[in-house]
């Protein structure tokens, strides 16, 4: 009977951790339990059989370490050819023992709750059991706050994972500056800001780093070329952000309850009537229109003259679509 | 079914861990830290009790003390040196990002920014992933509605609803919810007599009483996410980025044009999100999300003056 996958792969992680320079393909299936070492008995056919059904359940192997963020290192001796070995580096990788209080685990159970039902699902619920083993205080569902993200794309993910191996991707992507326009990148860092996620990256086709909307992202995200193909500068140089790279100022005026992201961006330096009004700095004129946009009327543009009237003219022409439509029928359906 | 490799291995990993740092624990502490069945828990500790250094002589194996294992107490007394490593950049993402939500819907508690900034000491490779945090909320507003919450007291509110009419009630606050970075609060409404999910955002004020809560928390909580009625909306094919952000959206692209057919559980927050894309639709149907938008597209308008 074959062993449990479980077992087979924590005597490789042990293995490899304990070897002292590298382990060979040939050593792992000779040594290590679970794999089903060569036998010199076996007709050429049947080893060759075996020795391919070694190799797909080693690459398997190897993907459920980088899964689990396990850092297998390729090492090639001179000594011995062109054969690459394989080596754990643990004690770089451990994992520090962190104080987590049961509020703040309480805060972190949120995560499995929020990815429910998307890709990134089963790397909380993943990530929450390394967070256990770090913590006397195990992460447990809190009772009065909940979060959930609605949209399921798996952009994030496929980002991450090809960034880890170095592999460039390439997805659609509208932008205020170039519309609907195809892009290849170099996936350098996942920023998370105001509630949005960036991707951070080199675009190959402009020669320069550039800062994109993930929810921008058109259909799916697909990698290309090969593993290690570009390198991460280090240090990071500071994103722009935006395609214009110049912040302008705004003046937004916004109902007293309304608008706080933008005032925790901005300066109040005044009031009108019922509005408080707000100095902002942007780069984005696409993103803050759309914030502007978003607050239905608790929010109005004051100045610049040109970003007021892309405002206007977006209500003015979402205006005239829903009227056509709300007058047109009683209940909608299937019209097409 | 059986449960999947990765994830077993790495809690086989972090029992090891544990058992490092906090010394002994019983079957069922290990049971409910990590949680699964204690029945799960034997069975990992047979598993790590098996495996070890090539060559499987007793001294190259994981050991536990046997005496105390027939106990129910676990005690650790070889690990071979393995144990558990950093979060991965998926982890690291998944963790953080859902954290950076909340604390972006402003009404995060003080734990979650803390947990937050010790997240990052967790993952393996640092620069995968950065997390900038602004609100969105007064955070007044905010920590009177936690407080309340705890204190299961009730919150006279200064609201101003969809229609930017501004009303004042008492609610029996239950739960803050925090959906795709908008944050909301699950009460019962003493005015309306019914259960009400308000936006956060729309508070203007928010003082906290005494009255305890009477009613009992809502069942229905991931309110948004059950459909009243399907929405078709046809726009060009730059907007589409905007449309794929809705919950179970179903989208056909053809000739520079797409059409999305979605359920809609909050009108207003669809509306809004249409809004942002007004110059590329060509309809949005039917009629009482067609009626919202023509709403908030004339309060915009009036606004902008």
């Amino acid at each position: 009977m074959a062993i449990d996958p479980a077992e087979r792969l924590l005597n490789l992680i042990i293995a490899l951790t304990h070897a002292r320079v590298r382990m060979t393909r040939a050593q792992i299936r000779a040594t290590v339990v679970g794999y089903e070492a060569s036998d010199a008995h076996l007709a050429p056919d049947e080893a060759r059989r075996r020795e391919a059904a070694f190799e797909r359940m080693f690459e398997r192997d190897k993907d459920e370490l980088r899964r689990m963020g396990i850092p297998l290192r390729t090492v090639v001796d001179p000594t011995h050819g062109d054969e690459i070995g394989y080596k754990i580096d643990a004690s770089d990788a451990a994992m520090p023992g962190i104080d987590f209080t049961s509020a703040e685990a309480a805060a972190l159970a949120l995560a499995a709750e929020y990815w429910q039902g998307a890709t990134l699902g089963p790397d909380a619920n993943q990530g929450l059991t390394k967070i256990a083993s770090a913590t006397s205080a195990a992460p447990r569902t809190p009772l009065t706050l909940g979060a959930r993200a609605s949209s399921t794309s798996d952009a994030t993910a496929t980002i991450v994972e090809a960034r880890a191996r170095r592999l460039a991707v390439t997805f659609d992507y509208t932008s205020a500056s170039a519309g609907l326009s195809t892009r290849t990148v170099e996936p350098w860092q996942i920023i998370l800001r105001a509630g949005a996620e960036y991707l951070y990256a080199y675009d190959r086709d402009r020669a320069q780093p550039r800062t994109f909307r993930l929810g921008r992202i058109h259909g799916k995200v697909t990698t290309v070329g090969k593993e290690g193909d570009y390198t991460i500068p280090q240090p990071l140089p500071e994103p722009s952000w935006g395609d214009t790279g110049t912040a302008q100022t705004a003046v937004v005026g916004l109902r007293p309850e309304a608008g706080h992201t933008i005032r925790r961006r901005g300066n109040v330096v005044g009031t009108e009537g019922d509005w408080d009004l707000v100095e902002v700095q942007y780069r984005h004129a696409d993103a803050i229109k759309d914030e502007v946009l978003a607050l239905a009327g608790r929010a109005r543009v004051v100045e610049p003259r040109p970003l007021a009237q892309s405002v206007s003219q977006e209500a003015e022409a979402a205006l005239r679509v829903a009227e056509l439509s709300s007058t047109e029928t009683g209940g909608g359906g299937d019209r097409g | 079914m059986a449960e999947r490799t990765a994830p077993r291995v790495t809690r086989l990993l972090g029992i090891v861990t544990y058992l490092e740092r906090q010394g002994e624990a019983t079957v069922e502490e290990l049971a409910e830290h990590f949680g699964v069945t204690p029945t799960q828990v034997r069975r990992d500790i047979e598993l790590l009790w098996v495996s070890g250094v090539p060559g499987h002589a007793p001294q190259d194996l994981i050991d536990f003390d046997g005496w105390a294992f027939d106990e129910g107490v676990i005690r650790l007394t070889n690990s071979q040196g393995v144990g558990q490593v950093r979060l991965s950049p998926r982890e690291g993402v998944a963790l953080i990002g859902a954290l950076s939500a909340v604390v972006a819907g402003g009404v995060a508690p003080e734990a979650a920014h803390t947990a937050l900034s010790k997240l990052v000491e967790a993952v393996g490779d640092k620069d995968a992933v950065r997390s900038v945090t602004t609100g969105s909320v007064d955070p007044d507003v905010a920590s009177t509605l936690r407080d309340a919450i705890d204190a299961h007291v009730v919150v006279e509110l200064g609201y101003a609803d969809a229609n930017d009419n501004r009303t004042s009630r008492v609610i029996e606050p239950h739960r803050i919810v925090v959906i795709d970075g908008t944050p909301y609060v699950e009460c019962y409404c003493r005015r309306a007599e019914d259960y009400r999910t308000l936006r956060v955002d729309r508070i203007i004020s928010a003082a906290i009483g005494t009255d305890p809560v009477s009613a009992p928390a809502s069942e229905t909580s991931g309110f948004s996410l059950v459909p009243h009625f399907e929405a078709v909306v046809v726009a060009d094919a730059h907007a589409r980025w905007l449309l794929e952000s809705f919950p179970g959206v179903a989208i056909e692209e053809a000739a520079g044009a797409v059409t999305a057919r979605f359920g809609v559980a909050d009108v207003a927050a669809i509306a809004g999100r249409l809004l942002t894309i007004g110059s590329a639709l060509t309809s949005v149907d039917p009629q009482p999300l067609a009626s919202e938008l023509a709403r908030q597209a004339r309060a915009v308008l009036a606004a902008q003056g």
